[in-house]
């Protein structure tokens, strides 16, 4: 087992105060929040810091580990000494069971020993709900996906642990981001419970290349050549769902110009519609041709692009 | 296996909490305060959606971060989700 260092990970001395290991804590908390941060790693940076601070903000968990001392020489194993948490009884303050169940090996082990019978199982008698990410494909094929699901997992020392298991889920098609699938009987087995409740999926998409899912509907951003914006255009256009689809981009479209295609979203029901952003890209002027065709635009299309700009005031 | 797609709101309270990992009274009166979206008119009827649970969790974080009011909680919540919105349109302009 690894040991953990969180004074370190705190920044703060084994000596810091209740108050300074708080103020760190906090000062860590806004520079990985997932939400705004600009770390690459601030999801896993965030958790150990919760580790952390779950252990050094709580007086009895602290006192237990300061007991283990500093840690062995790196690189070396770590293994508590025998009776070390005599005389302490750790409950959970603050951090639900789940989050805590995430928590490193060391703490599990050191930790883990939550009061037998408390609030754990009882709060997590009947429903168990975990994330599951999808592609937006899955929406129009309902495939079947294996995940593997880590449940915390209370053992008969009363040690909190986490258990994998994996499962086979038929996703339904027309699912969106933000629905849950109801999974029965799939949820964590409670000690004292004949059956185990459902399993609640959250479900959400990877960001995909092109598509851009808003509930049902879909947005693609389609380039366009000027002339095709100016004189229309038929584009054929591949389906997320398979397939392919003609859109008539029309004539003298701008830039910006939304087209809909009606009942060619994701396919709930009713099935949401695709819409299509037009980008004019123009074209470079990178051959002695181009640059003639260019020069002859400016001469005879009479064009001043800055007109309303200049209007502007 | 049975699957089944919840469409919106659709968790009890007693669900919610389970699934949130979330104790009753502290969601209660959040939600009496108006911090947190509940669908119908009392205990028993409120029902809540998947999205919810976002907002549910990153409430509770900032609450136990900061030793926050749960109102201001809920202000960073709200400016959360603005920004998620906002995010989600410049992907489609990028």
């Amino acid at each position: 087992m690894e040991f953990k260092d969180y004074y370190r990970t705190l920044g703060v001395g084994r000596e810091a105060s209740a108050d300074e290991v708080k103020r760190a804590y906090r000062k860590l908390a806004r520079k990985f929040h997932p939400d705004v941060s600009k770390e690459p790693d601030a999801a896993e940076r965030m958790k150990e810091v919760n580790e952390a601070y779950a252990v050094l903000s709580d007086p009895e968990k602290r006192a237990a580990y300061d007991r283990l001392g500093s840690g062995p020489p790196p690189g070396q194993d770590f293994r508590p000494p025998p009776g070390w948490d005599k005389g302490f009884e750790f409950t959970e303050r603050g951090f639900a069971p789940e989050e805590a169940a995430g928590f490193s090996d060391f703490f599990s082990e050191i930790f883990g020993r939550m009061g037998r019978g408390q609030g754990f199982t009882r709060a997590h008698a009947g429903e168990h709900h975990a994330r599951i990410l999808l592609d937006l494909e899955d929406s129009f094929t309902g495939p079947t996906r294996q995940i593997s699901l880590q449940t915390p997992k209370v053992d008969d020392k009363g040690h909190l642990t986490l258990e994998t298991r994996t499962l086979n889920v038929k996703i339904p098609r027309g699912i969106r981001a933000g629905q849950m699938i109801r999974l029965a009987g799939q949820g964590a087995a409670v000690r004292g419970e004949r059956n185990p409740g459902d399993l609640l999926l959250e479900v959400d998409f990877r960001p995909h290349p092109r598509l851009q899912p808003e509930g049902r509907d879909l947005h693609m951003t389609v380039p366009v050549a000027p002339w095709e914006a100016a004189l229309g255009a038929v584009l054929p256009i591949d389906l997320p769902g398979g397939g392919e689809l003609s859109v008539r981009i029309p004539a003298g479209a701008e830039p910006g110009r939304r087209l809909r295609v009606r009942g060619k979203g994701l396919p709930s029901n009713p099935p949401g519609d695709l819409y299509l952003d037009v980008r004019i890209v123009a074209p470079p002027a990178d051959t002695p041709l181009a640059k003639e065709l260019y020069e002859a635009l400016r001469a005879e299309a009479g064009f001043d692009p800055r007109k309303e700009w200049r209007e502007m005031r | 296996m049975s699957d089944e797609i919840l469409e919106g709101a659709s968790l009890t309270l007693e669900q919610f909490c389970a699934v949130a990992a979330l104790e009753r009274a502290w969601l209660v009166e959040r939600i009496e305060a108006g911090l947190i979206p509940a669908e119908g008119t009392s205990a028993a009827s409120w029902r809540f959606s998947g999205a919810t649970l976002a907002r549910v969790r990153r409430m509770r974080e900032i609450e136990r971060a900061y030793d926050a009011a749960p109102e201001l909680a809920a202000l960073v919540a709200d400016m959360l989700e603005e920004m998620d919105r906002l995010r989600a349109r410049l992907r489609r302009f990028d």
